[in-house]
């Protein structure tokens, strides 16, 4: 099939950007569309232009890395798909595709479609973590989680890191990542620990990313590969005012 | 400890304070729809309920309700302001193409619907609770009072309010303005409660079906007073 790309293209974190359009042919329907922007960066290269820069690793929808809006919709029009996932025969010959860099003011693009998700790391280092007893590795079972509690938990550990929902959120809102992992430590008793002040200690770090607002669009829900639920958003709401009125931050 | 200040200006903090005053606005606003009603069941009730309102705990409780109404709104409204404001800013590039999927026109357009409300509210209390603007219609005035059953003498509100909606003008813009209501508290009720981390998984489906339907029965509600007077029905 023959696609016309509308595609960001951005030499620096400074430069001024534009949507450029290029025209692919004899795209394959096997192919993953990041596979597709593979075929058109070589074409760039034999004619001597710079390739278009995008993020990548695992290409199997594991590790979070890719990611750009496509046709408007954060890893394109899939339900919980990454972009390195989706492949071509979701589109047609002839289609016109729009393709944006995430778009945040903590997401600053770097290059083309690449983002900086420093932020999110900076989130997790206030409290995406647990303490542990090092030493010897405990018996497996000494502590008791009920089934209920462990699916929960790992429903939100599922989340990898991709930025999807910041990109689909009006609000350029961070709150369904940060509420994952809240959710996901939260949920199990070894997240005891830190519980009464991880909530407070990671919003107020996404505030000061310059992340937006939550106000329940719930288009991060939509768009998260992996299908994290916004039950998590007011979980941590509740989280966050039990901790300003009883934590010990 | 962070300070207080701090955890305040926190954007969950202040989705918490929308979402409680908004709730006991919902409710304020149940409270008058109530009162409203009572147009239906002749002059007498509608007049003698507000003398009530007036003069309740001597002229207290009304003054009461009044500052606390008041504050609900100034913090709903700074707030709203500040929150929107910091979203806007968070992305200071938009996109060329946007595909919503969940998100509604009503959750969209919180902000505008929300300011909208604001000057609706602004003229409504200048219409009949200040008798600044369609004075000719103010039950204050001299002439127009009414003799209770129980012989007191009080404002006309009746006669007000039916006066006042016999003009199609009046009548169009309140209900406009209710419709501006409904828009805002479609996706406000629900919101509040996520916002006030409901999770009961047997709680949120029905919170999202009920949100909806009490914003319309609000908006409806409101509306059937001047649409009522304005096809002659009341009198
Ligand atoms: C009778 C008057 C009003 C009532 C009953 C009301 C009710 C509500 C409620 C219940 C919410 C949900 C809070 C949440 O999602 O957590 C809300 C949100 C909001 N309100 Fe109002 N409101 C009123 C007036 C206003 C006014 C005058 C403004 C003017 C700026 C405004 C602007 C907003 C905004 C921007 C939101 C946030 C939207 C969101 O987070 O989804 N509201 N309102
Ligand atoms: S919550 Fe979903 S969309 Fe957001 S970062 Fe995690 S996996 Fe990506
Ligand atoms: S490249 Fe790893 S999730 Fe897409």
């Amino acid at each position: 099939m023959n696609l016309r790309l509308h595609i960001w293209r951005q030499s620096g974190p400074d430069a001024q950007g534009m949507l450029k359009t290029y025209d692919v042919q004899n795209v394959s329907e096997h192919m993953s569309f990041l596979e597709m922007l593979d075929v058109l960066n070589e074409d760039l290269l034999t004619k001597g232009e710079i390739p278009v820069a995008f993020d990548h690793d695992c290409r199997e929808g594991i590790c979070g890395t890719c990611g750009m809006v496509i046709n408007g919709r954060p890893h394109g029009p899939l339900v919980r798909t990454t972009a390195c996932q989706l492949h071509m025969r979701t589109f047609k010959d002839g289609d016109e595709i729009y393709i944006e860099p995430w778009r945040a003011r903590a997401f600053p693009v770097m290059r083309d479609l690449i983002v900086d998700r420093g932020s999110f790391d900076r989130i997790i280092q206030k409290g995406g973590f647990v303490s542990v007893n090092t030493g010897n590795a405990q018996d497996g079972n000494a502590i008791p989680i009920s089934k209920k509690d462990a699916d929960r938990a790992m429903d939100a550990a599922a989340c990898i890191g991709c930025g999807a929902c910041v990109a689909a959120c009006p609000n350029s809102s961070a709150m369904l990542f940060t509420a994952a992992k809240v959710g996901h430590l939260g949920s199990l008793p070894q997240g005891q620990t830190e519980r009464s002040t991880r909530a407070m200690n990671m919003v107020l770090q996404m505030d000061a990313e310059g992340f937006g607002a939550c106000t329940n669009h719930y288009e991060c829900e939509a768009a998260c590969p992996k299908g994290i639920s916004a039950e998590f958003i007011a979980q941590m709401n509740k989280d966050f005012v039990a901790s300003a009125f009883g934590g010990r931050d | 400890m962070k300070a207080f200040g701090e955890i305040w200006r926190s954007n969950i903090f202040q989705k918490w304070l929308m979402a409680l005053t908004g709730l006991l606005l919902v409710g304020f606003l149940l409270g008058h729809l109530s009162g409203n009603l009572l147009v239906f069941l002749g002059k007498e009730d509608i007049n003698s309920y507000a003398h009530g309102l007036r003069t309740m705990g001597h002229g207290m409780v009304i003054w009461i309700v009044r500052l606390g109404l008041l504050s609900m709104f100034v913090l709903h409204v700074t707030a709203a302001i500040t929150l929107s404001r910091r979203n806007r800013a968070a992305r200071p590039q938009s996109y060329a193409k946007v595909t919503p999927r969940k998100s509604t026109v009503a959750s969209r357009t919180m902000l505008y619907s929300g300011l909208l409300l604001l000057s609706y509210v602004l003229y409504h209390l200048a219409h009949f609770t200040w008798g600044a603007v369609h004075a000719g219609n103010y039950a204050g005035q001299i002439g127009w009072e009414y003799t209770l059953a129980d012989g007191t003498l009080v404002p006309d509100v009746y006669r007000m309010v039916v006066a006042s909606f016999q003009v199609p003008l009046i009548a169009v813009l309140y209900v406009l303005s209710m419709v501006m209501v409904g828009l805002h508290l479609n996706h406000a009720i629900a919101s509040a409660f996520q916002t006030m981390g409901v999770t009961n998984q047997r709680l949120v489906p029905l919170i999202r079906r009920i949100g909806p339907a009490l914003s319309f029965i609000v908006a409806a509600g409101f509306s059937a007073v001047p649409l009522a007077i304005l096809a002659g029905v009341v009198k």
